[in-house]
């Protein structure tokens, strides 16, 4: 314990800062870092070196090579750089590497050196070349600047989303600025350049000149600036060897720092943390690195070696040849804990569990210490904090088990914390190991977050590590363990080597049925790939069938991806593929597809009845549908054709049609039909009025009331009218006239098919009682009651009655006799009733 | 004389959320469209729309003026245009000749398209191969469940009918698994589904896909509705087909209820204006006399005119204070019955009038004689008779339906006697009406082999059930059949009566047909819940033709109150007629349950015809 805080460096009296290594690197650097270009993505993220073979006078004649390595030294990828020159190298949020060229063009890799794609900063940079280049992170993603040699900046602020932004020109800008940096302020990213004396700022409209409020006087040069991680500071290096701490708005001064060493840096960055005590800046020259803060004395190291610094949220990363190291600023809990003497609660609590395991009675004392100031509760958060901030497992242990010593003499104190750090340290363990290399701090995982941090295993193909861990943290399955195993299967689909069947089985092994699993997407990259096979075989393991549909499709595979549509139910689905089908075959194997497939057969021609009616036509020609075909064309006789010739043609090819398809009923009547049609034509050439399309019986009825009997009479003929069909029309339409003479000439003109209650009804309806008297009379027995009471005739009707001995009649009679009137035909009814049971 | 619900009958759950439901999403898609815009609506979905949201909502969001979708150029000078249309390629060409007019014109107008209840990939097609899609913004408005009544919901989809039994068109199958899907995550999960039919068992799979796909919502809730049964209209085309006379079927058959209300023409309310009336279980009278057959209804509705007479007559002896009290506390009350008492009187009065003119009484006996399947030959000549007469096509088809359905197709002569009469009578291009009819199996000619029909009847009292049912299994395949006669015994849907059956006391379903006849889709749905399975009706469903879509799918009840048990979903593929829900509305009252009626739409025998008619452009 004496030594723990050996590697402490106070700045000030209030911050410690300390520097311990991560891993030793055993990297095998060809080259020195001085010679290379060198990015190292934040987050413990990856290390790309490209030797700079370019900015020497002498172009080397062999191939630089681009070497990609974890930040433990481990190599993912080397390949040998065969584009032009690159001016820089930088990491996206997404740890995709960006390429910036010397003639604009960007290039992006995977992490495993695979080419992505590549974009171009704009056609000015052709002419002017970039001189200089960098890559930023905003919360809008990662930006692409760049520097042309007409000192001009281009912009993009998010190169998923690639929109470029030529920035507006400094007047009188006569050579490359000394250092510029990119400041990012209300969504907006800003240019800052130094020029000699003067800074910069450039915003995409204007070019503003800013002084840095409370700058010492006597600066002719600035040679270095450094933003903060969180863009919120902003530290200048003048020629003077002053160094200026203030805002990024330059409006507020921090403090000052005079190092009185006028060598210009090779790099400067902040260290600092969210709550830093003491906000401090990195400066590093080549033997010396140094931080300074608002105090007068800095801490100084001596660099053995070239070393490279990357800020990060709450630090500084530090790697050379041989190490990788991080410094930071102590956090409060670590520092309470540790600092020589202190009294502070997690301090007392930690040396308690000590004395605890010595089975030493000081450990009593120690807690009683704690207790009898209330501070156990924050003893152990202290101690749970701490943990989380160290590196090493043991010391993580020992902090932790003083928490848990602690948490026994509490009653009420919530277990999740505690629980919860565990886990996380168990996680940030497992992933800083040498093998993972990915060495971040407790405070960069919690903002990076888990999901984030599972998708760089994954982009590192470390699907084991990365399902162990989400069923360690008990992630749910689709955001967790199958998201992943989707990663997986999209890259096992990309061995080539192995056979379709071994790719396809190894994957449905794996995944089986793990819901949020889409097989299509797996599908979809495996076409992706070229392997249209496999891609076929895994969507059989799509669940969702309108899943598949897309792929399918786009695969060419258009009739399964038509009986998969139709498996889905979802009818868009199937209309989608009828149309990619339609244009894709030739009419005839189209039908011919449609024909198979019913339900997609009776969707298209719902769609062909509005909108396409010939194809219509041609797909009935096509299955020698001949009924379809004839109702088709009747259809068409009233809906399309106008004139009557037109009409009659099509009647016509509709009654082929019918007999073609054995329906000789359907033909029969469209002949009629058309004769019908030619008569009414004729009719109302001669007769004029209106025949058209009036039925049958319509027609015949209009020659009667218009007294054209003979007419009529013919027609019936000629239709084969029946006879009950002719005299209901006839009663009906003599009755519509009212012509009871020529009505009574008809029911005489021989026995009536229909009885004659009609005649009486219709007389009735006609309000004429007389002529319905007449037929009355000859109403046939067993309706005789019933016509007579229409007449009015109770009396007689109740005598027919009581004939009849019907006693359904005689309740009918019974019902219409009105109390006053018909008194003594009720009484009559009900004698002959009484008389009727005594029989 | 209205039958109380038994004690321990359960609540129904509110539906109200449904409209607010609808409501919001339409509001939210107006407000899309900011600033002052008409809005154009199609003809059937202006009633829905008017439950949903009426006008002075649609003003609050800025809409100007209203306008109807019809083959007329609009009118309309404002430069936002919004249009709410059903999901249909006339429709869509409708929008696009308008566009394109302005367009020739050299305007500029903003045009957003609302389509309900789902856009559908053929009407964007429609709209990009007439060259507007880029000019037209699309959206769907997901209103696809009104509910019309505490216990009724309607999708308002009559087309549903046509375009699946008789088309083959399974669009709207989606639209019924959203609904499905919509009430599940509302008011769910159902613990126990049955179903019978081509298109329930296709609606149900896709519902089940929509729940897996987003599972993770229902689980754990409190189900409130116990049994969900689908049911499609082909199963059961004879109920519909019959006239009914049950109060409510009969205002639906006489004065057409749409979308939850009726028109009241001058006859009924006495005085020269129509009135529009909203029928539902709120109007007090309505409610009593809705499920009442008819005969009952008129002396129901004196014996309450006396009672408010009576209280209206208490007003004489009451002192000053309680004379204030009845004014302002039940005055109102009375009066607002009084004037329903009298609209229902008045429709009454119009019914008994149209229906003793074409001789009701007679058609009602040959529609009995025609279930019962005796005097055949008679009610053959009725119907012919009644073609003669040119009574009503509508009418005409329907008892040809009825015939052919009860008789498994008309004999061949008959087939072809009938079509000529009636092709003589109402018009030649019903020989397309006649294609229809027989391809959606409800007019059909009795293939030479059916009269095996005869043999087999006589066999299957001969031999064992089982054995007769493999032989009735070979000839079924000749050709779909439906096998009514064969379902009606097994299924004992003519009740045997003693004397006259008492209309005022019933005492089974067959009420709602005066006691002749227990509708079969009520019948099936019975049997059903009895069994909580299909168990034993095995031969009913080989009737049915349906062996591949009779299912049942029942989950564990422990997490079931005895109370959402007895709530009951019964859905309607095709619709369903007022007759069923009274008969269902019976039994639940008989049983303890509480049925929850959900329709494409509501049909009747004509409604069912008018769709199978083909009708010259």
């Amino acid at each position: 314990m004496d030594c723990y805080t050996a590697n402490w460096n106070p700045l000030g009296d209030s911050a410690f800062y300390r520097k311990y290594e991560l891993y030793s690197m055993d990297w095998d650097l060809k080259e020195d870092l001085k010679d290379c270009l060198v990015a190292a993505a934040p987050y413990g993220g990856p290390i790309a070196l490209l030797r700079n073979c370019w900015r020497k006078e002498k172009a080397a004649s062999v191939r630089p090579v681009l070497e990609i390595y974890s930040a433990s030294g481990m190599p993912l990828a080397s390949l040998l750089w065969k584009s032009g020159p690159v001016v820089a190298l930088g990491w996206s949020a997404e740890e995709e590497l960006l390429c910036v060229q010397e003639d604009g063009a960007v290039l992006v890799y995977g992490l495993h050196g695979d080419f992505r794609r590549h974009f171009s900063m704009g056609n000015e940079v052709l002419q002017n070349r970039v001189l200089d280049a960098r890559i930023f992170h905003t919360e809008f993603g990662s930006g692409v600047a760049i520097l042309t040699g007409a000192y001009r900046f281009t912009l993009s602020a998010n190169v998923g989303d690639l929109k470029l932004r030529r920035m507006p020109e400094v007047p009188g800008l006569q050579s490359a600025p000394s250092c510029w940096t990119t400041l990012c302020h209300d969504r907006v990213t800003h240019i800052l350049l130094a020029v000699g004396p003067d800074l910069y700022l450039l915003d995409h409209a204007t070019c503003s000149t800013v002084t840095p409020a409370g700058l010492a006087p006597g600066v002719s040069s600035f040679l270095q600036m450094a933003v903060s991680f969180t863009y919120r500071y902003l530290a200048l290096f003048t020629d003077t060897g002053y160094i200026w701490m203030g805002t990024a708005s330059l409006k507020e001064k921090l403090c000052e720092f005079n190092c009185n060493i006028r060598a210009p840096p090779k790099q400067m960055v902040w260290c600092s943390r969210p709550r830093s005590k003491e906000k401090a800046v990195v400066v590093a020259w080549e033997k010396r690195l140094m931080v300074v803060g608002n105090v007068p004395e800095s801490i100084q190291f001596v660099l053995d070696e070239d070393s490279y610094l990357v800020p990060e949220l709450d630090g500084v990363r530090i790697f050379s040849r041989s190490t990788h190291e991080f410094l930071h600023e102590v956090p409060v809990a670590s520092e309470e804990i540790f600092k020589i003497a202190s009294m502070a609660p997690g301090a007392l609590l930690l040396e308690a569990q000590k004395e605890y395991e010595k089975e030493s009675q000081k450990a009593d004392e120690y807690l009683r210490e704690i207790q009898e100031l209330g501070q156990l509760v924050q003893a152990v958060q202290q101690c749970i904090e701490a943990a989380g901030h160290e590196h090493q497992p043991d010391m993580q242990k020992s902090l932790l088990r003083a928490a848990s010593f602690g948490k026994c003499f509490l009653d009420r104190f919530p277990p999740d914390s505690f629980v919860r750090m565990c886990q996380d340290l168990r996680v940030l363990n497992a992933i800083r190991d040498y093998h993972i290399g990915i060495p971040l701090t407790y405070s960069q995982y919690k903002q990076l977050t888990i999901q984030v941090l599972l998708d760089r295993l994954v982009l590192r193909r470390l699907y084991p590590l990365a399902i162990q861990i989400c069923e360690y943290l008990r992630l749910p399955e689709v955001q967790g363990v199958s998201r992943i195993l989707a990663h997986w299967a999209c890259y096992k689909v990309q061995q080539k080597d192995v056979s379709d069947e071994d790719v396809a089985r190894a994957i449905n092994q794996k995944l089986g049925d793990t819901p949020g699993v889409s097989y299509s997407d797996i599908a979809a990259r495996a076409y992706g790939c070229g392997r249209t096979e496999l891609a076929i075989k895994l969507l059989e393991y799509e669940p969702r069938s309108g899943e598949q549909v897309p792929l399918l499709l786009k695969m060419k595979r258009s009739k399964l991806a038509l009986s998969k549509a139709i498996e889905s139910g979802d009818t868009d689905l199937v209309f989608t593929v009828l149309l990619h089908l339609k244009n894709e075959l030739n009419r005839g194997d189209f039908f011919m597809t449609l024909r198979n497939q019913p339900m997609a057969l009776s969707l298209y021609r719902q769609f062909c009845k509005h909108q396409e009616l010939d194809t219509l036509k041609d797909l009935y020609n096509q299955d020698d549908n001949h009924q379809e075909l004839g109702s088709f064309h009747i259809r068409a006789s009233y809906a399309s054709e106008e004139r009557i010739e037109g009409r009659v043609a099509a009647l016509q090819t509709a009654a082929d049609a019918f007999y073609k398809a054995k329906n000789e009923f359907a033909a029969k009547a469209t002949e009629d039909q058309m004769r019908l049609l030619r008569l009414q034509r004729r009719l109302e050439d001669e007769l004029g009025g209106h025949f058209l399309d009036l039925s049958l019986h319509d027609t015949v009825t209009t020659l009667i009331l218009g007294g054209h009997n003979k007419r009529a009479e013919q027609l019936a003929r000629d239709f084969r009218i029946p006879d009950k069909r002719l005299w209901w029309l006839k009663l009906a339409a003599l009755a519509n006239l009212e012509d009871w003479e020529e009505l009574e000439k008809f029911s005489k003109s021989k026995k009536s098919p229909i009885g004659y209650l009609p005649f009486v009804e219709i007389c009735m309806k006609q309000h004429n009682k007389y002529e319905a008297k007449k037929y009355a009379s000859r109403v046939g027995p067993e309706q005789k009651v019933k016509a007579l009471l229409l007449v009015g005739e109770v009396a007689q009707a109740a005598d027919v009655a009581i004939e009849h001995r019907n006693e359904a009649e005689l309740s009918l009679v019974l019902s219409h006799c009105t109390g006053t009137t018909d008194g003594a035909t009720a009484d009559k009814i009900q004698r002959a009733r009484a008389q009727a049971q005594k029989k | 004389m209205a039958f109380p619900h038994r004690l321990d009958a359960p609540e129904l759950p509110d539906f109200s959320m449904l409209k607010r439901l609808a409501r919001d999403q339409l509001i939210y898609l107006l407000e899309q469209l900011p600033g002052k815009k008409d809005l154009f609506i199609e003809a059937d979905l202006m009633s829905p729309l008017d439950r949903i949201a009426n006008v002075s909502i649609l003003k609050q969001h800025e809409v100007d003026k209203l306008y109807k979708v019809e083959n007329k150029p609009a009118l309309s000078s404002n430069e936002q245009l919004c249009f709410l249309v059903r999901p249909r390629i006339k429709n869509m060409r409708y929008i696009a000749n308008l566009v394109n007019a302005d367009k020739l014109a050299g305007r500029f107008r903003k045009y957003k398209v609302i389509l309900t209840p789902q856009k559908f990939y053929a009407c964007e097609m429609v709209l990009e191969e007439e060259g507007i899609y880029g000019d037209v913004s699309c959206d769907e408005w997901a209103f696809s469940l009104l509910p019309l009544d505490v216990d009724l919901l309607s999708m308002e989809l009559p087309e549903f009918f046509r375009d699946y039994f008789l088309e083959g068109d399974q669009r709207w199958i989606n639209t019924v698994a959203q609904a499905l899907h919509l009430l599940s995550t509302l008011y769910g999960p159902f613990l126990n589904c049955y179903g019978i039919g081509r298109c329930a068992k296709m609606s149900y799979d896709l519902w089940r896909k929509l729940e897996e796909e987003e599972d993770s919502e229902t689980k754990g809730r409190r189900p409130e509705i116990g049994h969900i049964f689908l049911l499609d209209r082909d199963m059961d085309f004879v109920t519909a087909l019959c006239s009914q006379v049950v109060y409510e079927g009969l205002v639906d058959d006489t004065f057409r209820i749409k979308c939850g209300s009726v028109d009241f023409g001058p006859e009924v309310t006495s005085s020269d204006k129509s009135l529009k009336v909203l029928l539902n279980a709120e109007d007090k009278v309505f409610n009593e006399i809705r499920n009442e057959h008819f005969s009952n209804v008129f002396g129901f509705l004196s014996q309450k005119a006396r009672n408010l007479q009576a209280q209206y007559d208490r007003r004489r002896g009451m002192d000053i204070k309680q004379m204030k009290n009845f004014v302002s506390q039940e005055l109102k009350g009375l009066k607002q019955e009084h004037r329903l008492l009298s609209l229902h009187i008045g429709a009454c009065e119009s019914i008994m009038k149209k229906k003793t003119k074409q001789d009701f009484q007679e058609l009602i006996k040959t529609e009995h004689a025609l279930l019962e399947g005796f005097n055949i030959r008679e009610s053959t000549n009725y119907i012919e008779e009644h073609i003669d007469r040119q009574v009503s096509p509508i009418e005409s088809l329907r008892l040809m339906c009825l015939l052919s359905i009860t008789e498994n197709g008309l004999i061949p002569k008959d087939y072809r006697s009938l079509k000529t009469q009636y092709l003589q009578s109402y018009g030649p291009e019903h020989l397309l009406t006649f294609s229809n009819l027989r391809r959606a199996g409800l007019l059909t000619e009795q293939a030479p082999g059916d009269t095996l029909t005869a043999v087999e009847n006589k066999m299957s009292k001969l031999v064992t059930d089982k054995a007769a049912g493999k032989i009735t299994d070979a000839f079924s395949s000749l050709a779909k059949r439906s096998n009514f006669r064969a379902i009606s015994k097994k299924l004992n849907l003519i009740p045997r009566v003693d004397g006259e059956y008492d209309l005022k006391v019933p005492r089974d379903m067959a009420y709602v047909f005066s006691g002749a006849y227990v509708p079969l889709s009520c019948r099936i749905i019975e049997q059903v819940l009895e069994r909580r399975s299909w168990q034993g009706l095995d031969e009913v469903i080989r009737l049915l033709n349906c062996s591949e879509f009779a299912f049942t799918d029942m989950t564990k009840e422990d997490k079931a109150s005895s109370e959402s048990l007895r709530l009951i979903l019964v859905v309607f593929l095709g619709g369903c007629t007022f007759s069923e829900i009274s008969a269902l509305r019976f039994l639940g009252r008989e049983r303890g349950y509480r049925f929850i009626f959900l329709t494409t739409a509501i049909t009747n025998s004509a409604r069912l015809m008018e769709a199978m008619s083909e009708v010259k452009a």
